[in-house]
């Protein structure tokens, strides 16, 4: 082997060696210390205990569980509901205008997350912006008391996720094939079955990655819940936080995590089962 | 395209921009609580200037995204482009591992990076930040080039072979260059990431590194700075330089 | 290539900051006012590299979590010290090196939590109690933490983000101590502040002074210098010490037995007991200072404020918090339920 193939050979074997090592090998850990048990002064004793998954069983546990998942479903169906007739629009653009709507969309998506929550946040002050619009405006007489609520934290999701959302379904709709939609249309179908039978299915790896990229995300965003949330929008994301940076109950915070690792391999299960259906076999370009 | 439909998107874009024009307008506002709008300027823009935390955890993270950036692109395009061009017997699970890494909830790798430096007791700093981006941001490298690679006419690389070159020539000198643009973008985009990161970051990193996002978390959490209105006015034109370039780059595509 | 040199090149800007002498300074946030620190700089040419935590477990857990080090000087509360130098996490202060210290005031040195000040030194001490805005509530029906309770409140608390200074309440209010370390007695406070928890708007300590200004929370607990300041900007609040008993806390300077900058976290202490210095603190923050002869040198109107300063009859029922060993496991167990909980 020539010197050159060999450093080829070492190159492309990097990638596959450091995803094993810092993505599976870490999950793995945190699937051992899930069963270890705390301690005080380092954090885990090695003493083998299904102690953890019998707190997250508590009912003050499921219920954060119950509530984040609710708080990020209905945050990933409103950005679903916003995106999907956006990225149709978007993707029946001209070519001339296509470019700079792109753009337009990517740009939110590129510019830092905190300082868009940050702007819900001033926007949504007693003293924002919208406040003092609607108090000039005399609307209100007092203002809205709209931070550290679940709508803030919501409103911060959907804002923040949203490109995410818009993108992939995006890509979904300038992959489809018009022509089916045509046949379909000369066969006798009206717009609803068209729909339905078409555009639906067809699209729907899109969605399944835009609810992946909005979903997962939404729980995991602590940032979001910690600056426009109170103390009744405690979602997974903080608790995670909470239990390894200042609980330091690592073992409680592993087994909380690994339900989310549970649910990312769901959720990318139904993905690889949509790709297949939808007859594409391509992995979506983000 | 219908009237509703142009309202509908330009809604949408509204929604999307709204915010952000309102923190834009703010940052020009000098009066202390902007309040009232009778003093405009620069002021806070000078301010940040000013606060030498800020600027040292700038070059911080901009130091990290250019690594990162730089590291994970060439190592995954390498990795793209072996997975294009080989049947690996385990293809199947490097795709998975490429999938699950991309889709990775970043608090779920935070978490796990966290346990693994621990254990292997890598202290927590710049080394520590720099491992934790490159993997977060070489799967996004890896699928734009492979997307790429994949509208790639084989018949340019049986070309090259048939005359003589080798599969390493053959790939320097032909996948490569026409692969630029999308490696290019991939970098663009893991820079992107890196500077952006602060769930990660936040879990990985240690005190002697300070990087930008989170010392505007800390920022944003203190109290309503204005200095950090004019600071997101910066970075959101930042933004948009870098996704006007990787648009130029790209061409067409997304 | 060049963007291998840029790499190159930035990779060396890590390295440049080792060059001038750095203090890793770990305090509580909205604590210190940045022209103490700009001054020491310019008096000692050393770099201050400031963070801040809202909470002693969370300055904690990231001591821990780096084993020890990355911070030469840390704020930790009265139980934190007396916790921490058990633990042998802290550094022996060499007293030779600290002048200053005799403008101390006596009353508040050589106490349990730390016999003989071998480990810490104090910086500022206040209370915690109640704080509310006289246009929303009437401060008059407001005078015990039991009053929180009220149905008026819902929705409308801010509480701190703080384990021992919340279940203090919760244990106060059914007459037990703040510091008991009765299973039973901690349960109660539990269901006890359950049922507070529908009032409750917020947990924050990061910076509860903007909430209360901002017009987001107008009844909460408060810490002394924040109510004070509060109070400032918006003269409609009122702090109000609870019959119950308010809680008295004290934060003091102490060096992470892993500090790196030993002599130079020394300088600092050093300068902070500086009348001049120890008095614009006080003033800045509003928080009583053990410094005697910054207090003397206080204005009038500051030392004589009552928010500040507590007369006697506030102080009836006030608790310090004290290290509760093992038990705080018990407390930690419930505070998690409780901020997960409805």
């Amino acid at each position: 082997m020539r010197p050159s193939e060999g450093i080829w050979w070492l190159a492309r074997g990097l990638l596959p060696v450091w995803l094993l090592l810092f993505t599976l090998i870490p999950m793995m850990m945190v699937l051992v210390v899930s069963v270890l048990t705390r301690d005080e002064t380092r954090f885990i004793d090695p003493v083998v205990t299904l102690e953890n998954y019998q707190r997250l069983l508590d009912p003050v546990y499921l219920r954060v569980f119950i509530d984040s998942v609710t708080m990020a479903g209905l945050s990933t169906l409103a950005c679903l509901c916003l995106a999907y007739p956006f990225a149709y629009l978007l993707s029946r653009a001209t070519q001339a205008w296509r470019p700079v709507l792109l753009t337009l969309v990517i740009v939110p998506f590129w510019t830092n997350s905190l300082v868009r929550i940050y702007a819900i946040r001033s926007l949504l002050a007693a003293k924002g912006a919208l406040n003092s619009v609607l108090l000039a405006q005399g609307w209100i007489n007092e203002p809205v008391r709209l931070l550290y609520t679940g709508w803030a934290v919501g409103l911060g999701l959907i804002y923040v996720l949203l490109p995410f959302m818009i993108l992939p379904l995006y890509s979904s709709f300038e992959k489809l094939d018009r022509r089916l939609i045509e046949a379909a249309a000369d066969l006798g179908a009206g717009r609803w079955a068209i729909f339905r039978h078409v555009i639906l299915p067809l699209t729907a790896p899109g969605i399944v990655a835009g609810c992946l990229l909005v979903f997962l995300p939404a729980l995991g965003l602590f940032y979001v819940t910690d600056i426009l949330g109170g103390a009744h929008n405690l979602m997974i994301g903080a608790l995670l936080k909470d239990q390894f940076l200042e609980a330091r109950d690592w073992p409680f915070g592993s087994a909380a995590s690994l339900i989310m690792i549970l649910l990312l391999f769901v959720l990318l299960g139904i993905y690889r089962l949509t790709q297949r259906l939808a007859g594409s076999g391509q992995m979506d370009d983000v | 395209m219908s009237r509703l439909g142009v309202l509908y998107l330009w809604g949408v874009f509204a929604f999307l921009y709204l915010p952000m024009a309102v923190l834009l307008a703010y940052s020009f506002n000098e009066s202390a609580y902007g309040l009232s709008w009778d003093r405009l300027g620069f002021e806070w823009y000078w301010r940040l200037l000013d606060d030498p935390l800020l600027i040292e955890a700038t070059l911080n993270s901009v130091a990290v995204a250019v690594l990162s950036a730089s590291l994970a692109t060439m190592v995954g395009t390498a990795g793209a482009v072996g997975l294009h061009l080989y049947d690996f017997r385990r293809a199947a699970l490097f795709r998975a591992l490429l999938m699950i890494t991309l889709m990775s909830p970043e608090i779920v790798m935070g978490v796990s990076l966290l346990v693994l430096f621990l254990a292997l007791r890598v202290p927590l700093g710049f080394g520590s930040l720099l491992l934790a981006h490159l993997t977060f941001c070489l799967p996004f490298v890896t699928v734009t080039v492979l997307s790429r690679l994949r509208d790639f006419d084989q018949r340019l690389i049986d070309a090259a072979l048939d005359l003589g070159a080798s599969e390493v020539q053959a790939i320097v000198h032909v996948v490569l260059p026409l692969a630029l643009p999308a490696i290019a973008a991939g970098w663009l985009l893991s820079f992107t990431l890196s500077l952006d990161d602060v769930v990660v970051s936040f879990f990985v990193t240690g005190p002697d590194f300070e990087v930008l996002p989170l010392r505007i978390y800390s920022m944003v959490r203190m109290g309503v700075k204005p200095e950090v209105n004019a600071l997101a006015a910066l970075l959101f034109g930042v933004s948009l330089g870098l996704v006007v370039m990787s648009q130029r780059l790209l061409g067409r595509r997304v | 290539m060049k963007l291998r040199l840029l790499c190159l090149l930035l990779l060396m800007i890590p390295v440049e900051h080792a060059w001038s002498e750095e203090l890793r300074f770990f305090n509580w946030s909205d604590y210190l006012p940045v022209e103490v620190l700009e001054q020491f700089t310019h008096e000692t040419g050393i770099r201050v590299r400031y963070s801040t935590y809202d909470s002693n477990e969370a300055m904690y857990a990231k001591l821990k979590l780096l084993g020890g080090k990355g911070y030469d000087l840390i704020v930790p509360s009265t139980y934190f010290v007396d916790r921490m130098r058990k633990e042998g996490l802290l550094h022996a202060l060499d007293r030779s090196e600290l002048p200053n210290f005799r403008y101390l005031d006596g009353r508040h040195l050589d106490k349990a939590f730390d016999p003989g000040n071998r480990y810490s030194v104090p910086y500022l001490w206040g209370t915690t109690g109640i704080t509310l805005n006289r246009r929303q509530f009437d401060p008059d029906q407001v005078k015990a933490w039991a009053d929180l309770w009220r149905s008026e409140f819902r929705r409308r608390l801010l509480l701190s983000n703080d384990l021992r200074e919340v279940f203090h309440i919760g244990l106060r209010v059914l007459g037990y101590s703040g510091n008991s370390t009765d299973q039973e007695q901690i349960r109660q406070a539990y269901e006890k502040l359950r049922s507070l928890m529908p009032n409750v708007r917020v947990f924050n300590s990061d910076a509860p002074l903007m909430l209360y200004v901002t017009g987001e929370v107008d009844a909460g607990m408060s810490w002394s210098g924040n109510a004070f300041r509060a109070q400032l900007e918006v003269p409609d609040f009122v702090y109000v010490y609870p019959r119950e008993g308010c809680s008295l806390w004290m934060d003091n300077l102490a060096i992470p037995v892993g500090a790196e900058n030993r002599q130079g976290a020394l300088r600092m202490i050093n300068f902070l007991l500086r009348p001049d210095i120890a008095r614009l603190i006080a003033e800045k923050t509003r928080y009583a200072s053990p410094n005697a002869e910054a207090v003397r040198q206080l204005p009038a109107e500051i030392r004589n404020n009552s928010v500040m300063y507590p007369p006697p009859e506030a102080l009836s029922g006030a608790e310090y918090s004290l290290d509760i060993g093992e038990a705080i496991t018990v407390y930690a167990k419930y505070w998690e339920r409780l901020k997960a909980g409805e």
